[in-house]
């Protein structure tokens, strides 16, 4: 069993009147993807922002690798839905840019970035700016660069919420071929059941009001994930269990 | 590579490179259809003048006025130096001040609404108004006509900056955070270049005013020679062509400058116009790596 990468203790959050997260305590093991999945208020985008030392807890503590990091930038990848390429810069300096904010960007962090567009198929594109990519592809440009940030823990929040649902299938599936390729830990957050299974070793479901952790399931699906996958009864009966919990049925 | 054949899933197009004939098209209609319509309004101009009979006296036939100018041109070219010089001067002035004022703005709010309305009551006083006083204070030199461009110039600047400041996207801000940048990076990495499109058309709009302030400073505060006046001379001589001539050569100065601004601003914002990067753009010896 690997040890835990990161560890939530009591953590909260209030917005005046709205417990925007309820004491949440978590253990994410190291080199797993633990998708979360839930509503629209239900505090995942909150936790997302507590661990990423945007937001500080009104409680608790956050822990990388038993190391307190409560309210501390500067420890995690992160990265939106919006892709947040800046359209001044080539795809290449857009792959660099957090060495750019955070001190010089070195000949070999440009071989890194070069590196890695070639090895993931945007290559031919390091010269090109975001206006003339895609939607899909300015999507892995973000993810590259949330990659060359050397973090252990990568922080998704719905990235592919905004494509198309073919290239979303493509996505997800390039994204589990990367995260197998470079063994990080991925918190991925979602409102797409289907996706959160496909992709995910464990699944957090949360609810709103107040905004919590209801369920954590152990995801049973074999690895590599298919298209078969989507069909498998482990599968549906997953589907089934989690969409139960979301809107309130009977389970 | 264990992951060949990743990147061939078909995600989308992208924008096809400019091909040359598209290039010269773009050429004919960004040069030409422009000269175009400055021959047709000269060609109004004539219209107008020959089948109404216009008196000369009223308004010259286009080529008097062009024969007006070309005529004098030794006379006239250190005049159209001078007004140059207030132009270049005053805009150089008040777009620093403008992008300075701006950037201080943005970033202390508490003085943004101090100073704002000073700026626009600044905007408010009649420029000619404002012209006496200043040639009390800074007499007849080329002083005077460099604070009334600068003054009008700085405006527009500090209105775009603020505003282009204050729309950066707060999430690419908060990336910036999660990665731990100290805050005079994120600005000078991010807040600036965001803010390189609307600073631009602060600009454009002062140099469009430029040359006007310009002559009017020379109008209020020459003692002797300048373009205005030259114009002045002509009209008190009844020189009509003279006179329409010497608008001609102001508004030339005026599209000039603008024109040049718009250059800059090709120049300084690749990423507008170009799908790839220019070859002086990029990093020396990106092209070997293992």
């Amino acid at each position: 069993m690997s040890p835990a990468l990161l560890e939530l203790r009591d953590v909260s959050k209030v917005f005046g009147e709205t417990v925007a997260l309820a004491p949440t305590t978590l253990s994410i093991d190291d080199g797993s993807f633990v998708a979360i999945v839930g509503p629209s208020g239900c505090g995942k985008s909150t936790m997302f922002n507590v661990i990423a030392g945007l937001l500080a807890p009104d409680g608790g503590e956050v822990r990388l690798r038993d190391q307190l990091v409560t309210g501390a930038t500067g420890h995690v990848g992160y990265m939106l839905q919006k892709d947040l390429l800046v359209p001044w810069r080539t795809v290449e300096d857009n792959i660099t840019m957090a060495k750019r904010l955070t001190g010089r960007v070195t000949g070999p962090d440009r071989a890194e970035a070069r590196r890695v567009a070639r090895a993931y198929g945007l290559g031919e594109f390091l010269r090109h700016y975001p206006s003339a990519l895609s939607g899909g592809m300015r999507q892995r440009v973000a993810f590259m660069r949330t990659l060359v940030t050397h973090q252990s823990l990568l922080l998704l929040d719905e990235p592919f919420g905004a494509l198309d649902a073919q290239t979303r299938l493509e996505m997800q599936q390039w994204l589990l071929q990367v995260w197998k390729d470079t063994e990080r830990t991925v918190l991925f957050i979602t409102h797409d059941v289907d996706e959160s299974i496909f992709l995910s070793d464990r699944v957090l479901v949360m609810s709103p009001r107040p905004g919590r952790v209801v369920a954590d399931f152990v995801n049973p699906l074999a690895r590599p994930r298919t298209v078969d996958t989507l069909t498998d009864p482990a599968f549906v009966d997953m589907k089934s269990r989690i969409m139960h919990l979301l809107h309130g049925g009977a389970s | 590579m264990s992951v060949a054949g990743v990147g061939g899933f078909g995600l989308g197009r992208p924008r096809a490179r400019r091909t040359a004939e598209r290039a010269s098209r773009k050429v004919a209609r960004n040069v030409g259809v422009p000269l175009l319509s400055i021959v047709l309004l000269l060609a109004v101009w004539q219209g107008i003048v020959v089948f109404f009979h216009v008196a000369p006296y009223i308004a010259p036939r286009p080529r008097a006025a062009i024969l007006a100018v070309t005529q004098n041109w030794s006379t006239l070219w250190p005049l159209v130096l001078g007004t140059i010089r207030e132009t270049v001067y005053g805009f150089v002035i008040g777009a620093a001040l403008g992008l300075s004022l701006g950037v201080i703005m943005a970033k202390v709010p508490v003085l943004q609404r101090l100073v704002y309305p000073v700026l626009v009551l600044s905007q408010a006083v009649p420029i000619i108004a404002l012209a006496a006083p200043l040639v009390l204070i800074l007499g007849f030199s080329v002083t005077p006509k460099v604070v009334i461009v600068a003054w009008i110039v700085f405006f527009p600047v500090t209105v775009n900056v603020l505003d282009g400041l204050s729309h950066v996207d707060q999430d690419l801000l908060n990336l910036a955070r999660v990665y731990g940048a100290p805050r005079w990076r994120t600005f000078l990495q991010i807040e600036i270049p965001a803010t390189a499109t609307p600073l631009f058309s602060g600009l454009k709009i002062g140099a469009t005013y430029a040359v006007t302030g310009a002559i009017i400073g020379e109008l209020a505060a020459s003692d002797g020679s300048s373009l205005a006046l030259y114009q002045e001379h002509a009209n008190s001589n009844l020189n009509t062509a003279a006179v329409y001539g010497t608008t001609m050569l102001m508004t030339a100065i005026g599209i000039s400058w603008f024109l040049l601004v718009v250059g800059a601003e090709v120049y300084a914002t690749p990423w507008q116009r170009r799908t790839v990067a220019r070859r002086t753009w990029r990093r020396a010896g990106g092209e070997s790596d293992g």
